[in-house]
């Protein structure tokens, strides 16, 4: 009784109260499957360490150089022998020899100690692709579970025929929905920061600036993957079963069209129509493009949508508006539910 | 009661004929399922175009118009990377279906309380479990033609310029053990229980062992000798190689990976049934097989 709200109106200190309980519920889920947590783990890290390799695969096995030459005698001597053990792809001649070339990494040193200045041209570049793809993951994973983790425990309530019950309670709707992934979301944060320092030891240092800023955009696009969430719980409640293929394939849609995994580059190589007509249309696919680029420093080309500006508006709305809207949609159709009477049916 | 009667055993012991109705009821009754949910079937034919997919894109961006270069010179295969891909991601699906549909199907069957009911018919586990497994066969390989159709029209590939026949070969050969590790797995997920987490993690993990985006000379050497020596990677080198004409890892011999299979066919089936009897002994002194 004492724990209860009575006839009285929650007041915040209530709201915060029943919010932290609910959310307690989840923990305690989670507690009771430890292989089930371990799993989500390691596949974390066999998932990255897979793309990992897939990106090695497809990396230039030559490194591209610019190397300075005297224009003398010995400049001459050296050229020759770049001409035998590198492919030489241009020279220009003035008070310096300057070579552009590409050659096999064993001989990089000796080109090194051979010349007044040698430039590693494409140096960085994996490491680039590399955070490209592991901060898309980042987004990714909070994406998925915001898909996933609120319709699922929607629907097994249903199954388990406590959503019915729930209903009756005096807790605020919207706090059971956000209690049900908040647990989650701290769990995917912490398995984020472990996949990321995994991927900075792999490649030898991965690139982390604007800390503070990433992390807002992180946080915006978590509000508005929210509102996806929230449409995806009414859907699970409406479709049933049915609800996790719609999942499957929202996630796997975002997962192509908002480059969650390569640089937007790579889908305009393969048609621009494919960015212009379908990714530039997303708001997923800017939390995307802008956390990932300003991580990195915002290097040339990064963002690839549009300027850091223009995309943390849209950022910044999404975030807003798509939490509201989808909440709006879940209620509809919980409403109809109930008065169809058909909330509880599994 | 006269069809029941009819149609059991009563006291007399089953003979071949009804072991293999056991089967194909089995079989039939499988089939009969998942044809209610054909979007789970077009999705399943779908994914591994997207597992092939991700990775191709990731290539595009990485080695720009050297991907094809780069591919061949850094895995000593082949440049069609497109069609390596796709053929790994296919047997991936192949291997991972072969896994999810046992492990599943026990999960499910203790969920629903009929696990233990089916215990109580006169029909032996191993009929039972060949008529999953086949049906799993039937399923996995359904996808496999299906996506690797849809997949080589996606990326503009030709499966069939390789030796087909060979392929095919090892794909027959290669499914015995599968069923071996079908079994271990329901043994496993029959003890343990949370399936869905279990086989999450596995189908990673063979994923990751088998190599469906890269050769596995990429991994340290220990490592590569612990993934030569697992079947999947063997099948999906010994249909890789098949297809597009190239050397396998056992030194381009196909007859290595093929009697390799061979062997595996030989000794899987029959440790993993053994280790499912004794999984299913032990639980069934202690609390059960129907406890989940």
């Amino acid at each position: 009784m004492n724990r209860g709200h009575g006839l009285g109106r929650e007041d915040l200190a209530q709201r915060l109260q029943t919010f932290w309980e609910m959310s307690k519920k989840t923990i305690v889920e989670f507690s009771r499957y430890p292989i089930a947590f371990v799993a989500l783990f390691a596949q974390i890290f066999l998932i990255i360490l897979m793309f990992l390799f897939a990106a090695i695969a497809f990396t230039d096995p030559l490194t591209e150089m610019e190397v300075t030459l005297p224009a003398t005698t010995e400049g001459a001597a050296t050229l020759d022998w770049l001409n035998q053990t590198t492919t030489v792809l241009g020279v220009d001649y003035g008070s310096f020899t300057v070579v552009h070339l590409r050659a096999e990494p064993a001989v990089v040193q000796s080109i090194q100690a051979r010349s007044l200045e040698a430039r590693e041209l494409n140096a960085g570049l994996g490491q680039q692709i590399a955070g490209v793809m592991i901060y898309g993951f980042v987004t990714n994973m909070f994406l998925s579970f915001t898909l996933w983790e609120i319709g699922f425990s929607i629907r097994e309530e249903q199954a388990r025929g406590t959503l019915e019950s729930l209903y009756l309670s005096p807790a605020s709707k919207f706090g059971s929905l956000l209690s049900r992934i908040f647990a989650i979301t701290i769990f995917t944060g912490i398995m984020c920061a472990a996949g990321v320092l995994m991927v900075n030891y792999l490649v030898g240092g991965l690139a982390f600036q604007n800390a503070g800023f990433a992390l807002l955009v992180l946080l915006l696009s978590f509000s508005g993957f929210l509102g996806f969430g929230f449409v995806f719980a009414g859907i699970s409640i409406k479709l049933k079963e049915s609800a996790q293929f719609l999942v499957n394939g929202t996630q796997f849609f975002f997962m192509i069209f908002s480059a969650q995994f390569f640089p937007f580059g790579a889908l305009r190589s393969l048609h621009p129509g494919i960015v212009d007509y379908v990714s530039r249309w997303l708001p997923v696919s800017y939390s995307v493009d802008l956390f990932r680029s300003s991580l990195l420093g915002f290097p040339a080309g990064y963002p690839e949508l549009a300027d850091p500006a223009t995309e943390f508006v849209i950022v910044l709305l999404f975030g807003i508006l798509s939490p509201l809207v989808g909440y709006v949609v879940y209620r509809y159709v919980e409403r109809k539910a109930r008065k169809d009477g058909n909330l509880g049916e599994f | 009661m006269a069809v029941a009667v009819s149609r059991g055993f009563g006291l007399a012991r089953p003979g071949w004929r009804a072991n293999l109705d056991i089967v194909y009821t089995i079989i039939v009754s499988r089939l009969k399922i998942i044809s209610r949910y054909k979007g789970m079937l077009l999705m399943e034919a779908f994914l591994p175009i997207m597992f092939a997919g991700f990775p191709l894109l990731l290539g595009f961006a990485i080695g720009g118009a050297n991907a094809a270069q780069n591919f061949q010179r850094n895995t000593g295969t082949t440049a069609d990377y497109r069609l390596y891909m796709l053929i790994g991601s296919c047997v991936f699906m192949v291997v991972t279906l072969m896994m999810w549909l046992i492990g599943y199907w026990i999960r499910r069957e203790q969920e629903t309380g009929t696990l233990e009911s089916m215990y109580l018919a006169p029909a032996k586990r191993f009929y039972v479990l060949a008529g999953v497994t086949t049906y799993a066969f039937l399923r996995s390989m359904m996808i496999f033609v299906i996506a690797l159709f849809l997949g080589s029209l996606a990326f503009g590939v030709n499966p069939l310029s390789g030796n087909v026949l060979l392929a095919f070969g090892f794909i027959t050969v290669g499914f015995l053990p599968l069923w071996g590790i079908g079994f271990i797995f329901g043994a496993f997920i029959l003890k343990i229980k949370e399936a869905n987490s279990v086989i999450q993690l596995v189908q990673w993990v063979v994923a990751f062992l088998m190599g469906i985006y890269y050769p596995i000379t990429f991994f340290p050497g220990w490592m590569q000798y612990v993934a030569a020596s697992f079947p999947p990677t063997i099948l999906n080198d010994g249909i890789r190689s098949s297809l597009l004409n190239i050397g396998n890892l056992f030194g381009g011999e196909w007859w290595v990976p093929f009697a390799l299979l061979l062997a595996f066919s030989l000794i899987l089936p029959l440790l993993g049934y053994e280790i499912f009897l004794q999984t299913e002994r032990r639980l069934k002194r202690t609390e059960g097989v129907g406890q989940y």
